[in-house]
């Protein structure tokens, strides 16, 4: 079970290429029906693909936080975007755990994102915030 | 995008967007994103741990959101920031209708503050607690 000694724990997902025709495909999955607005862009949301997924992931499976993935809820995100983001780009993502909280018999994790170029400018910063259901501890 | 400023004023309200989200396009969403969490692909385990069936990925639904922020202010790049709080799942077939309004300006600093939330055709409020900072001048490069 997750608990507030796991805070500050950091996940790192180095080296992610963002290629031209996964951010299309992206791009056409959010559109559905809908024509691509902007086919040459890489719609801000990628940042899931570049930096939520890879480190979220490595949360996921981290043993010693023990996560029950059949209880787990995305609750909120948000994301800051300071640079464009364009296809070629390399980029290295962190996620850290800023806090674990209990309330009302559920689990809050807070988790910070960040995201930057390989010549180190910040590209995207934000926050996921984890909820686990069901009677903690 | 447009290379002109923005002008928008607090209470102009975006362009809504409805979207009909289908079984095929969560499915493509899974595989473009990477997010093969079953609860969104296999109708039988979702069922399994309490769902009413598969959902769609929270992050669709943003992403949805987002594209009507980007539409409506002239492009991805004039998006500074976006988030929301998943309140509701989105299930496939429900249309997924994105609101919102201009709360506040800032000139000086060149953005302005969007409230946003989705509801969905069924009735429940799918993202709340939306929130987007929109760039007003031109894009850097």
């Amino acid at each position: 079970m997750p608990d507030p000694s796991h805070a500050g724990r950091v996940y790192r997902a180095p080296g992610l290429v963002v290629e031209a025709e996964r951010a299309r495909a992206f791009a056409e999955a959010i559109a559905g029906d809908d024509a691509v607005a902007e086919p040459e862009a890489v719609p801000p949301t990628f940042a899931a693909v570049y930096c939520l997924f890879p480190t979220l992931g490595q949360l996921f499976g981290d043993p010693e936080v023990g996560l029950d993935l059949a209880g787990l809820i995305h609750g909120e995100q948000r994301f800051s975007f300071h640079e464009p983001v364009r296809p070629g780009d390399v980029i290295d993502s962190q996620a850290r755990i800023a806090s674990v909280q209990e309330k009302r018999g559920m689990t809050f994790i807070d988790v910070e994102l960040g995201a930057a170029r390989a010549d180190g400018r910040t590209v995207c910063s934000g926050r996921a915030l984890l909820i686990m259901r069901g009677a903690a501890g | 995008m447009s290379d002109t400023l923005l002008t928008v004023r607090v209470g102009d309200v975006m362009t809504p967007l409805s979207r009909r989200v289908t079984q095929d396009q969560i499915n493509a969403y899974a595989e473009a994103s990477g997010d093969h969490n079953p609860i969104h692909v296999n109708e039988e385990f979702a069922r399994m741990v309490g769902l009413p069936g598969t959902i769609a990925h929270g992050m669709l639904d943003l992403g949805i959101l987002t594209d009507a922020v980007a539409r409506w202010a002239g492009g991805s790049d004039r998006v500074a920031a976006i988030g929301c709080r998943f309140s509701k799942p989105l299930l496939p077939g429900d249309t997924i209708t994105c609101t919102g309004t201009v709360v506040e300006v800032d000139e000086e600093a060149g953005i302005a503050v969007l409230s946003l939330e989705a509801v969905s055709d069924r009735g429940d409020r799918v993202l709340t607690n939306g929130r987007a900072e929109i760039r007003l001048g031109p894009p850097r490069s």
